[in-house]
């Protein structure tokens, strides 16, 4: 279980393989309100966190892993 | 086979790359813009280093891997080869030579070497960035000795970590990973890497440049800039960043930090204690008594001690060889130079040339080095018990040096390497040697009763008798040169478990059973990806995590077995996970989803039916997928690389009990000896080691039951059934003049079943040549065999005749 791409968000669970990196980005690109859900992701790989850092979509509940939360939430990022 | 068996394959394998990577290397410098050489080079060298991998050798594997990675740029254009880099490169490789030889005397690495090897793969690291762009300039990660705040300079991306932390946290590891932009394609996660540091208490991640436009942003370019802190002394992230090192930044924070508003007063001389005291080195005693310095200092000194009571050690054992004595003193000399302790090292030099074992235990002893390099008073009793054995010959291959070991090189084994052709020139003549000799038994037979010559056949018979052991110790030579145990193969699973299941969190054990069944080469080779495939699927969709796991009445710690064994003319490898098995149903709807199957056939599949689907080309649970066994090898691919080599492969599965996948492969030409038994003025052939007995059985004896016959032989009760039925011979079984049926008894799994036939006429060795073509699709027949007199015999497959 990898990513489950639902009607408003995405849901990362588990752990995020490199595969998924391209396929999240092109989802994220479609959606008018792109939105993630990480509070089941135990690991993304670098890829897919660059997806993230870089298409900014919204947060949907809790960001479980509290590296991820640094990386994800912080202002600069 | 074990461990060393697997050590002295990767010596050998070593040696024959250095031996080429060193004619290579000669090469190249005559002809340095020689692609194809240039690859040949790279090639080898990338092969050493994974080899190197299979080990613990990081000495080893840092060196290979600088190597490897200033070849990559020479072979990419990116950096011309020059005199300077061929030097770097031989001396390298002289050191990885050096290396290799150790580990075939003492099985490890002389941690002395750790320093040499940074410098010359340091060395080799200069070479890259001596004339590669600027933007790869690789700082060798430098360890200070304690700073105060004043003294601090902070790095340019310093202010990524805030003060406060920096505060909390004295004389930590400030780190700064930049991976290179391709660096997803080598399969690295500077994510997860970066998530590992040890001691790490904060993260911060940013784009190294500014995030491109949504189309224009490509997500397989990494585009990250990692900055941490870390408690854990700058060894440890040395060591977890070894395969980056010049990606990577470490900067030491001040041990003391003046308390606010103070900036100007730093706290005196008290360092702190440092967090890591007890770095890569068990001996407590040494450490605390170390002299303040460094914690690089304070490493050495361990180290120092802990060789030099090594070298006692050594001193001590009796009857210890002059010319280690001669090792131990130089190796002391050594220590003296890095002590920096003159006095001692001209007392040394006053010993006498061939000075004695005892002679020289008494000075190390008087001259120990202690905590901050004040003359000693040891305890001998401590000294000797704190070293610890096992690590014998380490001072003659450390002090040695070079001399030492050009003297050895006569001793390695020679092995000779023959072209596969030749051998499959000298198997085939061989086998038709067999056929030949066959022939010998009917010429005495026709000596007798054609010719009427009794002698001349006895004699036939005795020559024959010598011929054929000769042929059969020749036979059993040839098959001896391509047979490999499988463990050759096994071997590499342990790591690739260990490896994988760490990765995902699960508790797996590795069980391995039969590792020395032989197979020929050719089918051990190939049969390492798709073992590999099948254990990675094991471990990535079978073995559940171990909540789950013990959710489920298991024992948290998943098995995977994989068990090899000889069955008549094959090798059965049995893979086995207790995980979760196969889901029918998911499988099932899987195969419909993708159109593999029709819908209405997908229904009416028996759940042990449903399972083998995922053997279909295009099967692939896509929501499953991960980085371990979704890379587009699907089981389809197990199934044809298996079938390539006429092997077959077998899938069970309960689901949420596990799976067990089969492999039966062939052991290649084997000379099969078999029984030959006549039924309906036929003659077939039997393999000799399914056969429990032959009895002969009175017609009497046998009990019919409607259609079935059985008999009770010891009394156990046997059925029994007429081989022409199963043939779908017209005859029916006949009894010899006493009424008597000939049955031979064969085993069946762990029954016995007794095939009735007319008669038995003896054994034979053949060469049993698998049916090709149409006939192929007959399992009952194992295969033909040419026979002496030129007739061709047919090799029953009992079990699948029944």
């Amino acid at each position: 279980m990898a990513i489950r791409y639902l009607k408003k968000h995405a849901a990362l669970e588990d752990i995020v393989t490199v595969e998924d990196a391209e396929a999240l980005q092109k989802w994220l690109n479609e959606q008018a309100k792109p939105a993630v859900n990480l509070s089941k992701c135990r690991h993304m790989h670098a890829a897919v966190l660059q997806v993230l850092l870089a298409l900014k979509p919204a947060l949907v509940g809790e960001v479980s892993d509290p590296w991820l939360h640094a990386a994800l939430c912080s202002p600069q990022a | 086979m074990t461990h060393t068996e697997l050590l002295d394959q990767f010596i050998l394998e070593a040696r024959e790359c250095l031996e080429q990577i060193g004619n290579r290397l000669l090469e190249v410098e005559k002809r340095p813009t020689d692609g194809e050489l240039l690859n040949d080079l790279f090639r080898l060298v990338h092969t050493l280093k994974g080899n190197c991998g299979l080990f613990e050798f990081k000495p080893l594997e840092r060196v290979v891997h600088a190597g490897e990675d200033l070849l990559d740029r020479v072979r990419n254009g990116t950096l011309h080869y020059t005199p300077a880099m061929a030097d770097a490169l031989l001396d390298a490789m002289d050191f990885t030579a050096q290396m290799v030889d150790e580990i075939e005397s003492t099985g490890a690495i002389d941690p002395v070497a750790d320093a040499r090897s940074t410098s010359i793969a340091s060395a080799l690291r200069a070479q890259l960035t001596a004339v590669a762009a600027p933007v790869e300039a690789a700082p060798e990660p430098v360890v200070s000795a304690p700073l105060t705040a004043a003294q601090w300079e902070a790095p340019a991306w310093g202010h990524r970590v805030p003060e406060a932390l920096l505060r909390a946290h004295p004389d930590a590891m400030l780190w700064r990973y930049v991976p290179e932009p391709e660096c997803f394609f080598k399969g690295e996660d500077p994510w997860l890497v970066a998530r590992q540091v040890p001691g790490l208490v904060h993260l911060d991640v940013r784009p190294t440049a500014p995030w491109p436009e949504r189309d224009s942003f490509d997500c397989y370019a990494c585009n990250l800039d990692l900055v941490g802190l870390s408690t854990s002394p700058a060894a440890y992230l040395q060591e977890h960043f070894r395969y980056v090192p010049e990606q990577v930044e470490l900067v030491q924070t001040p041990a003391t930090w003046p308390a606010t508003g103070d900036a100007q007063t730093p706290a005196a001389t008290s360092p702190a204690t440092p967090i890591h005291a007890t770095t890569a080195t068990d001996d407590a005693e040494a450490t605390s008594t170390a002299p303040q310095g460094s914690p690089a200092e304070q490493l050495v000194h361990a180290r120092v001690l802990a060789i030099w009571r090594e070298q006692l050690v050594q001193l001590a054992k009796p009857g210890i060889p002059a010319g280690s004595v001669q090792g131990i003193r130089l190796t002391f000399r050594g220590l003296l130079a890095i002590l920096e302790h003159p006095a001692a090292q001209d007392s040394l030099s006053a010993l006498p040339a061939q000075v004695s074992a005892a002679a020289l235990l008494g000075w190390a002893q008087q001259h120990a080095p202690e905590a901050g390099d004040t003359p000693p008073e040891i305890d001998d009793g401590a000294l000797v018990t704190s070293a610890g054995g096992g690590n014998g010959g380490f001072a003659a291959a450390s002090g040695g040096g070079e001399g030492g070991r050009r003297g050895e090189e006569g001793a390695h084994q020679k092995v000779l390497k023959v072209s596969q052709d030749k051998i499959d020139r000298l198997m085939d003549l061989i086998g038709e040697m067999v056929v030949a000799k066959n022939a010998l038994p009917y010429l005495a037979q026709r000596a007798e009763t054609v010719f009427a010559q009794r002698e001349l056949a006895r004699e036939i018979k005795a020559q024959y008798a010598v011929i054929n052991r000769i042929a059969e110790d020749m036979q059993h030579a040839i098959m001896q040169v391509r047979m490999l145990p499988v463990g050759t193969i096994f071997q590499r699973f342990g790591r690739l478990v260990r490896d994988i299941s760490k990765k995902l969190g699960k508790d797996v054990q590795l069980v391995i059973e039969g590792e020395d069944t032989e197979a020929d080469k050719n089918i051990i080779e190939s049969l390492a990806d798709p073992m590999i495939h099948i254990i990675r699927n094991s471990l990535d969709h079978g073995i559940e995590m171990p909540e789950v796991r013990q959710r489920m009445g298991k024992p948290a710690q998943g098995t995977i077995r994989v068990a090899a064994r000889q069955e008549s003319d094959r090798v059965i490898i049995e893979i086995t996970d207790d995980g979760a098995g196969i889901n029918p149903q998911r499988v099932r709807a899987k195969a419909i989803e993708r159109g593999l199957i029709p819908e209405d056939k997908g229904q009416t599949l028996t759940d042990a039916e449903a399972v083998q689907l995922i053997f279909l080309p295009g099967f692939s649970t896509a929501d499953t997928i991960s980085d371990l066994s979704g890379r587009g090898v699907g089981m389809d691919v197990v199934r044809n690389a298996v079938e390539r080599i006429n092997g077959q492969v077998r899938l069970s599965s309960e689901f949420g009990k596990g799976t067990v996948l089969t492999l039966s492969l062939p052991l290649s030409m084997a000379v099969t000896n078999v029984m030959i038994i006549e039924a309906g003025h036929r003659r077939f052939g039997v393999p000799m080691d399914m056969i429990v007995e032959t009895v002969r059985v009175h017609a009497d004896d046998i009990h019919h039951f409607k259609q079935a016959r059985t008999t009770v032989l010891r009394g156990r009760i046997v059925p029994l059934r007429p081989l022409h039925e199963l043939l779908a011979l017209s005859e029916q079984p006949t009894v010899n003049d006493d009424g008597e049926h000939a049955v031979l008894v064969v085993r069946m799994g762990h029954e016995n079943v007794g095939l009735m036939v007319d008669q038995f006429h003896g054994a034979s060795d053949i060469i049993l040549k698998p049916l090709e073509g149409v006939l192929a699709g007959l399992t009952g027949f194992a295969g033909t065999a040419l026979m002496g007199d030129g007739s061709v015999l047919m090799i029953l497959n009992p079990k699948e005749l029944m």
